[in-house]
C-alpha cells in the first residue's frame, strides 16, 4: 500500500477526466492527461516498491505509520496508511515543506530555519512518545496493545485527559496531527471520503441551495454532537 | 525597434493596460504594448483542473524554490505551485519598505496581470463614494460622478459579463447583469440571520459567466478560478481583450519588456519609453505620440517618478508633488469564522465550485447619517464556506481516530468565515517614493513604501469584529474565532490613489480623462487615478475609467490634439 498505489490510482483519474473532458466543448487546449503523468515519472505499470524514508529512521517511519493512522484511521474509509500520509510526511519533513510552522516565512533561510525546527521537533517528539510509553507501560509505543497506544496518546489530545508534565507530548500531538491531517485530506482517498464536490470538474449549473422551502434549514437540524469544538 | 514610431505606447497589460490596447487598435491606432514579464498561456500557466494531489509539493510549493532571487516571498494565493517555476511573478526586482511599513507587494508579471487570477467581485462605485467628502466632511470629492460616469459601468459590464441581481441599495448602484451565482445552504441561512440584526446580506456582483457571453462560453464551474480559468469563463485580459487587440493587426506586444521611464522631448512631452529588454539585459527606446501607463497603480508612480528630466526634475508630470502620494488600500482580514449547526453532519454540497464571492455584506455603515458610527464611510463583508478543497476546520475539532475523522466530515458542510473589506482613509502618511540608495538588479532605484493602517479603518475592523458576534448568534451558530490582526498591507491588491485625478493641477496629477495635468500626451490607466478606496473592489471601475478615458483620447486624435505617427 501506500504512495505507489496512490499513484496508480491517480493515473485512473487522469484517464476518468480525460474523458470528461473530451466531450466538454470548451476544452479545445486540452493536453496535461498524458504530459503531467508523464512529468511524475511515473509508468503505468510499475510494481510497488517498498517506500525508502528520506528523513525518518525505518524504526521511526514505522511509528510515523502507525501514528497518523491512528489520528485517521481505515474505517468505512480508507485511513491514513492507504493514502500513504507517512510518506508525505517525510518528504515534507525532508524538503522543508511548511506544514506546521511557527512564523512566517519570507525568505529561504526562513522556510530553512522552519523546516529544521519542524524535523527537531518530530524527532523530539516521536522520543517523547517512546519514552512516554516506557514510563506509563515498560515499553516502546509499537511494542504496546492497540488499548495502551490509545490511552496514551488520549493523555495529549483531549484537553479533558490532560495530565501534568505532558506538554511537550500535547504540542508534538498537535503537530503530527497537523501533518497528517494535511497529508490525508490532500489525497484523492482523503478528498472522496470528505466527497469533495471539485472532484468532479465539470457541473452544467452550480446547484445552490436545495432547501428554498426551509431558508432557515431548521428541518435538517438533528441532536447535537457529543464532540464539540476544541479551543 | 527605434527607427519605428507607434501611435500610442501602452505600458501594462493588466485589467485597464489591456483595455486600452483593444480599444485604441479597434479605432485603428498603431499600439505597442509593453509587458515586463512574458506571455502567458493558460495550457500550461493556469490550473487547468489539475488535483492537489497532482502536485509534488500537494500546492505547499517547494521552499527552496525560490532560493537565489532577489524576492523570496511566494505571493500566497495568486502564485502557487500550480504554476511554479514559470516565472509568472515577479521575483527578481526588489522594493524598500521603510522603517515600520511591512507593505506586501504581489506582482504578476505576465501578460493580463493580476487580472488572470482576480477574485472578480464587480461593484459599481456610487455617489456615496464620489461625493463622500461632501456627506462626511473628509478630504474631497472626485472629479466624476455617478450620472457621468453610470454609462461606462454599462459598458463594462457588458463586455465583462457580470452576474449580480438588483438591489435597490443606496451604496450599492445596480447594473447590467447576468444571473446571479445560486446562493448556497449557508447563505440562506445567514441572510435570514442578517436580517434579523439589520445587515444586507445578497449577491455580489461577480464577473463570472453564468450563462455564455459574448461568445464567452459559460462557467462550467470545476472551482479553478484564481488559478486562471482554463476557457475564459470569467473576464480575463488573456481571454478577452487581448485576443481582441490581436485580432485588429495592430498591436506589437512586447514582452519582458521593463519599462524604466517615460522619454522627453525639448518641451517636456513625452516621445516614449526607455524599457530594459530582460531577454538580453539591453536598455531599448521605443517612439510614440501618446504614452499610456497601466503598470498598476504604484509601478505606474514608480515609473514616473523615475522619469526625471530637466522639465521634470522630480518625476514626470510631478508639478503638484503629488505623484506616489496618498497611497490607499483595502484592510482585508477574517473578523469571523465558526460553523452553523443546521448543517453539521449534512452531505457534501457543491458550494466552492464556483470559487467565488458568491454574496456580500454591501456597506451598511453610516448610510443615514454619515457620522453615525465611530468611523467615517464603510466597509464591506465577503462571505465563504461549505466544501472547500481542504477541511481546514480540523484544528477546531479534538481528538483523534475514527470518531475525530467522522467529525472532520460531519463539519465539512458547515463551515462558514467572513472577510472584510474596509477602505483605508488618503493619509500623508501613505506614499510610495523612490529609495534615495537601493537600485534593482537593472540598475532602476527601486520603490519604497511608506503604509501603516490608520484609526478609521482599524475601527472597523473592530466594529466587524463585533458584528459576526452579533451574526453568528442570529444564525444559531458557533464562533470559533477572528484573525489577531488584519492581513498585512497589500494583501488586497487593491492599492489606490498614487497617481490622483482631480480638477486642480495643484492638487492632483490627472484631469478627470486621466491625462497628466502637465504632460498632456501622458495618460494614466490603473486604479493610481482613484483618489481613495471604497468598500468596493478595484477592478471594473479601472476598465470602465479606462474606456472612458480611451474614448476622450480618441476625440483628441480625431481633432488633432494627439497627432499620428
Amino acid at each position: 500500500m501506500g504512495g505507489q498505489g496512490v499513484e496508480r490510482r491517480e493515473i485512473l483519474r487522469y484517464i476518468g477526466i480525460a474523458s470528461v473532458a473530451a466531450t466538454f466543448p470548451g476544452f479545445q487546449r486540452w493536453t496535461f492527461a498524458c504530459a503531467n503523468a508523464a512529468a511524475h515519472g511515473v509508468p503505468a505499470n510499475t510494481p510497488p516498491k517498498p517506500y525508502t524514508p528520506l528523513f525518518f529512521s525505518p524504526q521511526q517511519f514505522r511509528m510515523v505509520e502507525h501514528l497518523a493512522e491512528m489520528i485517521i484511521p481505515a474505517d468505512d474509509t480508507p485511513g491514513a496508511r492507504d493514502a500513504g500520509v507517512a510518506e508525505f510526511i517525510d518528504f515534507a519533513l525532508a524538503n522543508r515543506v511548511p506544514i506546521s510552522p511557527r512564523g512566517d516565512i519570507r525568505c529561504t533561510k526562513d522556510a530553512i530555519r522552519q523546516g529544521d525546527d519542524a524535523q527537531g521537533r518530530f524527532i523530539g517528539g516521536l522520543n517523547w512518545i517512546d519514552a512516554r510509553s516506557k514510563f506509563l507501560f515498560g515499553a516502546t509505543l509499537l511494542e504496546c496493545t492497540a488499548e495502551k497506544q490509545i490511552k496514551l496518546l488520549e493523555e495529549v489530545a483531549y484537553k479533558a485527559k490532560f495530565t501534568q508534565t505532558t506538554e511537550e507530548g500535547r504540542e508534538f500531538f498537535q503537530l503530527i496531527r497537523d501533518y497528517t491531517v494535511v497529508g490525508y485530506y490532500t489525497t484523492k482517498i482523503g478528498l472522496e471520503t470528505l466527497d469533495y464536490p471539485g472532484l468532479r470538474v465539470v457541473w452544467p449549473k452550480m446547484p445552490g441551495c436545495t432547501h428554498l422551502d426551509d431558508p432557515e434549514h431548521l428541518h435538517l437540524k438533528k441532536p447535537a454532537s457529543k464532540q464539540s469544538s476544541a479551543h | 525597434m527605434a527607427t519605428k514610431t507607434f501611435d500610442v505606447i501602452v505600458v501594462g497589460t493588466g485589467a485597464g493596460g489591456s483595455m486600452a490596447l483593444k480599444l485604441l487598435c479597434e479605432a485603428g491606432l498603431n499600439v505597442c504594448a509593453l509587458n515586463s514579464g512574458p506571455r502567458i498561456d493558460p495550457s500550461e500557466h493556469y490550473r487547468q483542473h489539475r488535483q492537489v494531489y497532482d502536485l509534488k509539493f500537494r500546492g505547499y510549493a517547494d521552499p527552496m524554490a525560490l532560493a537565489g532571487k532577489v524576492h523570496q516571498e511566494w505571493y500566497s494565493i495568486e502564485e502557487s505551485e500550480y504554476s511554479e517555476g514559470q516565472d509568472l511573478f515577479e521575483h527578481d526586482i526588489e522594493y524598500s519598505n521603510a522603517p515600520g511599513t511591512d507593505w506586501y507587494w504581489k506582482r504578476c508579471k505576465a501578460t493580463g496581470g493580476k487580472a488572470n487570477f482576480w477574485g472578480r467581485s464587480s461593484a459599481r462605485f456610487g455617489d456615496i463614494d464620489f461625493k463622500a467628502a461632501d456627506l462626511d466632511g473628509f478630504g474631497g470629492n472626485w472629479p466624476v460622478d455617478y450620472a457621468e460616469i453610470a454609462p461606462w459601468f454599462s459598458k463594462a459590464e457588458r463586455y465583462m459579463g457580470v452576474a449580480s441581481t438588483i438591489q435597490n441599495r443606496p451604496s450599492n448602484p445596480d447594473g447590467e447583469y447576468l444571473p446571479p451565482v445560486p446562493f448556497r445552504c449557508f447563505d440562506y441561512i445567514l441572510q435570514k440571520a442578517c436580517g434579523k440584526i439589520g445587515i444586507p446580506y445578497l449577491h455580489d456582483r461577480c464577473a463570472q459567466l453564468t450563462v455564455e457571453h459574448n461568445n464567452h462560453p459559460a462557467c462550467h464551474y470545476c472551482g479553478n478560478c484564481t488559478r486562471g480559468c482554463d476557457v475564459g469563463s470569467f473576464y480575463s485580459p488573456t481571454w478577452f481583450t487581448i485576443p481582441d487587440a490581436e485580432a485588429t493587426k495592430r498591436l506589437t506586444l512586447l514582452t519582458n519588456a521593463l519599462v524604466r521611464s517615460v522619454l522627453v522631448d525639448e518641451e517636456g512631452m513625452a516621445k516614449g519609453v526607455a524599457y530594459i529588454d530582460r531577454a538580453t539585459n539591453t536598455e531599448v527606446e521605443v517612439y510614440a505620440r501618446v504614452v499610456v501607463l497601466a503598470a498598476s497603480c504604484v509601478e505606474t508612480a514608480h515609473i514616473m517618478l523615475n522619469s526625471k528630466s530637466r522639465r521634470w526634475p522630480t518625476g514626470i508630470a510631478n508639478s503638484s508633488g503629488q505623484l506616489g502620494r496618498k497611497l490607499c488600500e483595502h484592510l482585508y482580514g477574517c473578523p469571523g469564522y465558526g460553523y452553523l449547526p443546521q448543517l453539521v453532519g449534512q452531505p457534501s454540497t457543491p458550494d466552492n465550485i464556483a470559487d467565488s464571492t458568491v454574496s456580500w455584506m454591501p456597506r451598511w455603515q453610516n448610510l443615514k447619517n454619515p457620522r453615525e458610527e465611530k468611523f467615517i464611510r464603510g466597509y464591506s463583508v465577503y462571505v465563504g464556506g461549505g466544501c472547500g478543497e481542504f477541511p481546514g476546520h480540523y484544528r477546531q475539532l479534538e481528538g483523534f481516530g475514527s470518531e475525530y475523522k467522522k467529525n472532520i466530515k460531519r463539519y465539512y458542510p458547515a463551515t462558514v468565515g467572513a472577510l472584510i473589506q474596509a477602505p483605508t482613509l488618503p493619509s500623508p502618511k501613505n506614499y510610495v517614493d523612490i529609495d534615495p540608495e537601493k537600485k534593482d538588479i537593472y540598475g532602476i532605484p527601486q520603490l519604497r513604501f511608506h503604509f501603516e493602517w490608520g484609526e478609521n479603518e482599524l475601527l472597523m475592523w473592530e466594529h466587524s469584529k463585533r458584528v459576526m458576534i452579533d451574526l453568528f448568534k442570529a444564525a444559531g451558530g458557533e464562533l470559533w474565532g477572528a484573525d489577531t490582526a488584519p492581513n498585512r498591507p497589500g494583501t488586497s491588491l487593491h492599492e489606490t490613489g498614487v497617481c490622483r485625478f482631480g480638477n486642480d493641477p495643484k492638487t492632483s496629477v490627472t484631469n478627470k480623462w486621466a491625462q497628466t495635468h502637465d504632460v498632456p500626451n501622458v495618460y494614466v490607466c490603473d486604479a493610481g487615478i482613484f483618489p481613495n478606496s471604497t468598500d468596493k473592489t478595484t477592478t471594473m471601475p479601472i476598465v470602465a475609467f479606462t474606456m472612458r478615458t480611451c474614448d476622450y483620447m480618441l476625440e483628441k486624435f480625431k481633432k488633432g490634439e494627439h497627432k499620428r505617427a
